[in-house]
C-alpha cells in the first residue's frame, strides 16, 4: 500500500473512531450509525474471508495432500447449511450431532481436570510451609473458596454452621468482587488508553485526533439540537 | 443421538486409552469438526442478508444504512478473495475501518464503567462498603504513582486480588465445570435435545 | 436564592456525560504532554520476565495472538516488550491468531519492532513463521495440538511450511514454550489441550478482565507466568530497558484510576448528602 493510502487509512480510521465515540453523547446521530454499519459490513466481510480461507487451508489442501477422510468435513459443512432452509433443516441435525458430540468430548475430557480437580487440589494444600505470609495466603484461599461455595448451595436449607459459613462466604465474596471490579476497570481503561496512545503516536497524528474529536462532538450537538439526529439515524 | 454418542466416545476414549489407530481417528474427527463449525459463518451471513433485505424491501427507518452495509460486505469479501488479503481494498478497509472501530467498541466500556461507578456504587450496606473499600485499595495500587509513594499498598492489593479475587474466580470455575458436566451428561443421555432442533417428546 | 441541597444536590444529579468528558481529558492530556510519573514493578511481572529469560537461542515458541485489535490496544506494551526479548534471544516463533482480526496485527506489530528486526537480522520464514488464523473453535485447537502438520500446511500467505524450523514440531509437546496474548478466545482450550496434555510451559499476557481467572490458573500451576494488562506491559518495558507505549500510557492510567475514585466518592457524598436525605430516586438517565 503506498504512503498516501496508508496516511488516508490512518486519518479515516481516527475520524471514524471518534464518530463511534459520539455514542457517549447519548442521543441518536447519523455519524454513529455510519460508523456502526461500517464496522458491521467490513468485519463480517473479514470474517467470511478468514473462515473460508481456514476451510481451504485445512480441508481442501488436506484432501489434495491425500487426507481423503477430510472430505467428510466438506460434506458435513454443506449439510450444516441446510439449517437455513425451512423444509430441509433436518438435514443439518447429523453434522450438528457430530460437532456437538466431538465438542462435548473435548471439553469434558479436559475441563474436569483444569476447572475442577486441579483447582480443588490447588485449594486444599498444606497450609504451613515455614513462611508466615504464604501461610496467610493459603489459609485465606482455603477458607474463601469453601465458604463462598457454601453460599451458593441453593438445593438445601442453610442452617446452623452452614448458615454462618455462607454468611462469611458472602462477605468474603464482596471483598473479592471489589478487587475484580478494580481489575476489570483497569482492563477497560487500558483498552481506551491504548487506543488513545495509538492515535497520538507519532505526534503528527495529534492534530487529526483533536480535530476529529472536536468535529464529531460539535456535529453530535448540532444533530441533537436541530432534530436531524433522530431523522437521519437508523434507529 | 447415536451419532452424538459415537462421536463423543471416539474422541473421549482415546484420551484415556491411547491406541495408535484410535488416536489417529480421533485427531481426524477433531479436524472434521473444526472445519464443519467454520461453515456456520455462511449461516450468519445469510441471516444478515435476510435482515438487511427485509429493511430495504420494506423501506424501514435506516434502510439506506443496510444498503451501505451490504455493499461494504461485498467489497470486503470480493477484494479479499480476488485481490488477496494483503493488498487492495481489503487491506485498506481493514486498517481504516475494522481495526479502529474494533478498538473503540470495547474501549467505550471504560466510560460506561466510570459512569456506572459514579452513579451506582453506593456504600448502602456492609457488603457494598466492603466491596468499595477493597475496590479502592486495588484501584490505588493499580495507579502506578501510588505504589511509588506508598510501597505498602502493593502488599494489601496483592493480598486482596491473589486470595479473595482469585477464590471467587476459582469458585466460579468449579461451579461452571460442574454445570457443564451435568449438561453434557444430560445431552448424552437424551434428556436435552433442543440443540438438535427437536421439541420435547419428538425424536 | 440557593437551590435546595446546594453542592450535595449537584454531586448527586450532575449529567453523567461530564464523567466522559473528564475521562477524555485526563487520558488525552498526559498522552499529548507526558508528565513522567514513577512506576513500581510487581512480583507478577518479575516472574514473567524471569520465565522468558529461561529461553535459549533456537528454542521454538508457540506465539498465540488470541486477541482482537481492541485487545491488542491494551496488551500492546506487553506484546512488544515480549517480542523484543524473543528477538534478542534468537528464539524461533510460530505465530498463530485466535481471531480473524489478527490478520491486521503482524503489520502493526512488526512495524514497531522494525529496529529490532534489523538489528538482530530476524526474518520471516527463517526466525518466525505466521501460520495465521488456525483457532476458530476448540476442535481446531485440539486437532492442532495432537497433529500439527495435518492441520497446518501453509503459512498465512499460502507458502508451504515444509523445510522450515516447524518440521521439528509434530505436536504441541514439541514447543519449548507457549506465549499467549489473550482477551479470552482460545486460551482455555490451549490450557486444556496443550498444557494439560503435553505439559508445555505457558506464559500469559492477559487483559485486566481475565486476570482474576488466570491468577487461579497460575496458582494451580497451569500457567507459569502472568503479565497483567497495560500496567504489566509497562513494567516489562522498564525491566528490559526499552521504554515504549506502556510507560508512555502510565500517566494517563494513573489519572484515569484517580478520576474514577473521585467520581465514586463524589457520588457517595451526593447520595448521602442529598438523595438519601430527601428521599429522591437516584437518577441514572440523561436529561
Amino acid at each position: 500500500m503506498n504512503e498516501f493510502l496508508q496516511f488516508a487509512a490512518v486519518v479515516v480510521g481516527i475520524f471514524i473512531s471518534f464518530a463511534m465515540y459520539t455514542t457517549l453523547y447519548g442521543k441518536p446521530n447519523p455519524l454513529r450509525d455510519w460508523a456502526e454499519f461500517s464496522y458491521l459490513g467490513a468485519a463480517t466481510g473479514v470474517s467470511i474471508v478468514i473462515s473460508l480461507t481456514y476451510i481451504y487451508n485445512t480441508a481442501i489442501l488436506g484432501i489434495q495432500a491425500g487426507d481423503w477422510i477430510l472430505i467428510f468435513s466438506i460434506i458435513f459443512g454443506l449439510m450444516m447449511l441446510f439449517r437455513m432452509h425451512p423444509d430441509y433443516s433436518h438435514v443439518s441435525r447429523l453434522p450438528l450431532a457430530f460437532t456437538v458430540g466431538t465438542g462435548l468430548a473435548l471439553s469434558l475430557r479436559t475441563q474436569i481436570f483444569t476447572s475442577f480437580i486441579i483447582q480443588i487440589n490447588a485449594t486444599i494444600v498444606k497450609l504451613w510451609t515455614g513462611v508466615p505470609l504464604e501461610f496467610l495466603y493459603r489459609l485465606t484461599i482455603a477458607i474463601s473458596v469453601i465458604t463462598i461455595l457454601t453460599f451458593f448451595l441453593y438445593t438445601m436449607e442453610l442452617s446452623g454452621p452452614l448458615l454462618w459459613t455462607s454468611k462469611v462466604g458472602e462477605y468474603l465474596m464482596y471483598i473479592g468482587f471489589g478487587g475484580i471490579f478494580a481489575q476489570t476497570f483497569m482492563g477497560r481503561l487500558g483498552l481506551f488508553v491504548g487506543y488513545m496512545e495509538s492515535v497520538t503516536t507519532p505526534s503528527w497524528k495529534v492534530p487529526y485526533t483533536l480535530a476529529s474529536a472536536v468535529i464529531c462532538f460539535i456535529a453530535a450537538i448540532i444533530f441533537d439540537r436541530t432534530g436531524l439526529g433522530q431523522k437521519l439515524s437508523a434507529a | 443421538m447415536t451419532v452424538l454418542v459415537v462421536s463423543f466416545l471416539l474422541v473421549f476414549v482415546p484420551y484415556f486409552i491411547p491406541w495408535g489407530p484410535l488416536d489417529w481417528l480421533s485427531g481426524k474427527l477433531m479436524t472434521i469438526a473444526a472445519v464443519t463449525n467454520a461453515f456456520t459463518i455462511v449461516i450468519a451471513v445469510y441471516s444478515q442478508f435476510r435482515r438487511s433485505g427485509r429493511f430495504i424491501r420494506e423501506k424501514r427507518k435506516g434502510w439506506a444504512y443496510h444498503i451501505y452495509l451490504l455493499v461494504l460486505l461485498a467489497i470486503m469479501t470480493l477484494s479479499g478473495f480476488i485481490l488477496g488479503q494483503h493488498a487492495g481494498a481489503y487491506e485498506w478497509l481493514l486498517l481504516a475501518v475494522v481495526t479502529p472501530l474494533s478498538s473503540v467498541i470495547y474501549g467505550i466500556l471504560a466510560f460506561y464503567m466510570a459512569s456506572a461507578g459514579a452513579r451506582a456504587f453506593r456504600a448502602r450496606s456492609p457488603q457494598a462498603a466492603l466491596l468499595l473499600v477493597a475496590g479502592f485499595i486495588v484501584l490505588l495500587y493499580q495507579a502506578p504513582l501510588t505504589g511509588a509513594f506508598f510501597p505498602g499498598i502493593e502488599g494489601a492489593a496483592t493480598y486482596i486480588t491473589n486470595t479473595f479475587g482469585m477464590s471467587v474466580s476459582r469458585m466460579f470455575s468449579i461451579s461452571v465445570s460442574i454445570g457443564a458436566i451435568v449438561l453434557g451428561v444430560r445431552m448424552l443421555t437424551g434428556r436435552e435435545v433442543a440443540f438438535l432442533g427437536f421439541t420435547e417428546g419428538e425424536e | 436564592m440557593a437551590k435546595e441541597g446546594g453542592i450535595y444536590r449537584l454531586m448527586a444529579t450532575y449529567d453523567k456525560r461530564w464523567v466522559y468528558v473528564v475521562l477524555f481529558i485526563v487520558v488525552l492530556g498526559p498522552l499529548i504532554n507526558p508528565i513522567g510519573m514513577p512506576i513500581g514493578i510487581s512480583a507478577l511481572t518479575k516472574n514473567y520476565y524471569a520465565q522468558l529469560n529461561t529461553l535459549q537461542e533456537g528454542d521454538i515458541v508457540f506465539d498465540t495472538w488470541n486477541m482482537e485489535f481492541s485487545g491488542y490496544m491494551e496488551l500492546k506494551p506487553g506484546v512488544l516488550a515480549t517480542h523484543k526479548m524473543f528477538i534478542e534471544k534468537g528464539v524461533k516463533l510460530c505465530i498463530a491468531f485466535g481471531h480473524y482480526e489478527g490478520v491486521a496485527l503482524p503489520g502493526e506489530i512488526f512495524k514497531q519492532l522494525q529496529t529490532w528486526l534489523d538489528r538482530y537480522d530476524y526474518r520471516e520464514g527463517e526466525d518466525y513463521i505466521i501460520i495465521g488464523y488456525v483457532f476458530p473453535n476448540e476442535a481446531a485447537v485440539a486437532a492442532l495440538a495432537q497433529d500439527f502438520h495435518a492441520n497446518v500446511r501453509v503459512d498465512w500467505k499460502g507458502n508451504s511450511i515444509e523445510g522450515t524450523f516447524l518440521d521439528d514440531i509434530q505436536n504441541a509437546g514439541d514447543f519449548d514454550m507457549i506465549s499467549d496474548y489473550t482477551t479470552g478466545l482460545a486460551t482455555t482450550y490451549m490450557i486444556n489441550h496443550m498444557v494439560l496434555q503435553y505439559g508445555v510451559p505457558m506464559v500469559e499476557n492477559s487483559i485486566g478482565v481475565s486476570v482474576p481467572g488466570h491468577l487461579a490458573n497460575l496458582d494451580a500451576g497451569l500457567l507459569t507466568a502472568l503479565l497483567a494488562s497495560t500496567r504489566g506491559g509497562a513494567e516489562l518495558e522498564y525491566l528490559i530497558g526499552s521504554p515504549g507505549p506502556g510507560l508512555k500510557s502510565m500517566d494517563a492510567f494513573t489519572l484515569g484510576h484517580y478520576s474514577l475514585m473521585i467520581f465514586i466518592i463524589v457520588g457517595n457524598i451526593g447520595h448521602y448528602g442529598w438523595t438519601r436525605r430527601t428521599g429522591a430516586k437516584d437518577r441514572t438517565g440523561i436529561k
